[in-house]
């Protein structure tokens, strides 16, 4: 009897001995897409000055301020300026100014003062310096009183 | 043909994805196939900042000029960190294919010399099916 136990379980463990475990491994995709966004953050307006000879009147000259706006991106969009064509002049001015603004970006990328459409292909925080110029040509001058202009920053 | 526009728009905004905050707009590109004489499209105008802002949303065609589109809400004050839906309805015009821009825009900090308007441009290219 002990014999044909040891046997039977023998010949058991010699059937089972080529099987291999059934455990399994199996791999989880796991996708994501990211689409271009932007964030324009306007950190701050800019200040414009009158020059000497009072024929520009601009966020470059001595006293002004560009105005900052916080650019953050994935990549695969562009950052432009509109032409500017909302402006508030005092009552005495009545002569025609020509209005450019411009931008300059430090930061995650970096783009040279422009004012045409440029291509933000670095993903992460940039700066926008935003400046602005108001020109007058000939025997024409800026007068007393207030000036207001809105810049049109376009993240598309 | 309202009714058809209603329904144009309640099946986008179904399937639009749901917007994460503190973005500007969400998505900034999409392609939309519609059966209808118009398309829809559901986006995202978001406030990075503190405060509340006015928020405004305007559809141009590719040379900027406005388009007639069916915007609900056309203009809202947004709070802080907050984000929300806005139905967009473009008219194909007879046209088969329309590109346009939807852009969302806002004034922060108004009332200075020279104030910024951050604008955020979302290209959505709407087809037509028969």
């Amino acid at each position: 009897m002990k014999f044909l136990r040891a046997a039977m379980a023998a010949s058991l463990l010699a059937a089972c001995a080529g099987q291999t475990a059934s455990a399994a491994t199996g791999n989880v995709l796991f996708n994501g897409t990211i689409t271009a966004t932007c964030t324009l953050t306007v950190n701050s307006n800019g200040t414009m000055t009158v020059s000497s000879n009072l024929q520009s009147l601009s966020s470059h000259n001595a006293g002004g301020s560009a105005g900052s706006v916080q650019v953050d991106t994935t990549g695969g969009v562009s950052l432009s300026v509109d032409p500017v064509t909302v402006t508030t002049v005092p009552a005495s001015d009545v002569t025609a100014t020509t209005w450019t603004p411009t931008f300059a970006t430090s930061g995650a990328q970096t783009i040279a003062e422009t004012g045409t459409a440029t291509p933000l292909t670095v993903p992460g925080t940039s700066t926008a310096a935003i400046n602005l110029t108001g020109t007058k040509g000939g025997t024409n001058r800026f007068s007393a009183g207030g000036y207001q202009a809105t810049v049109t920053v376009r993240c598309e | 043909m309202t009714k058809v526009r209603i329904f144009v728009a309640a099946l986008a905004a179904s399937l639009a994805p749901l917007a994460a905050t503190a973005q500007s707009m969400t998505p900034m590109r999409g392609e939309v196939r519609a059966f209808a004489d118009a398309f829809a499209v559901r986006i995202f105008p978001g406030n990075p900042y503190d405060q509340r802002i006015r928020v405004e949303v305007h559809v141009y065609d590719q040379d900027f000029q406005p388009i007639d589109a069916e915007i609900s809400p056309r203009a809202f004050l947004l709070a802080g960190q907050a984000s929300r839906p806005v139905l967009v309805v473009v008219p194909f015009d007879g046209a088969t294919d329309r590109k346009v821009r939807i852009c969302t825009e806002s004034i922060p900090f108004p009332g200075e010399q020279t104030q910024i308007r951050a604008q955020i441009c979302g290209k959505f290219f709407g087809h037509r099916r028969f």
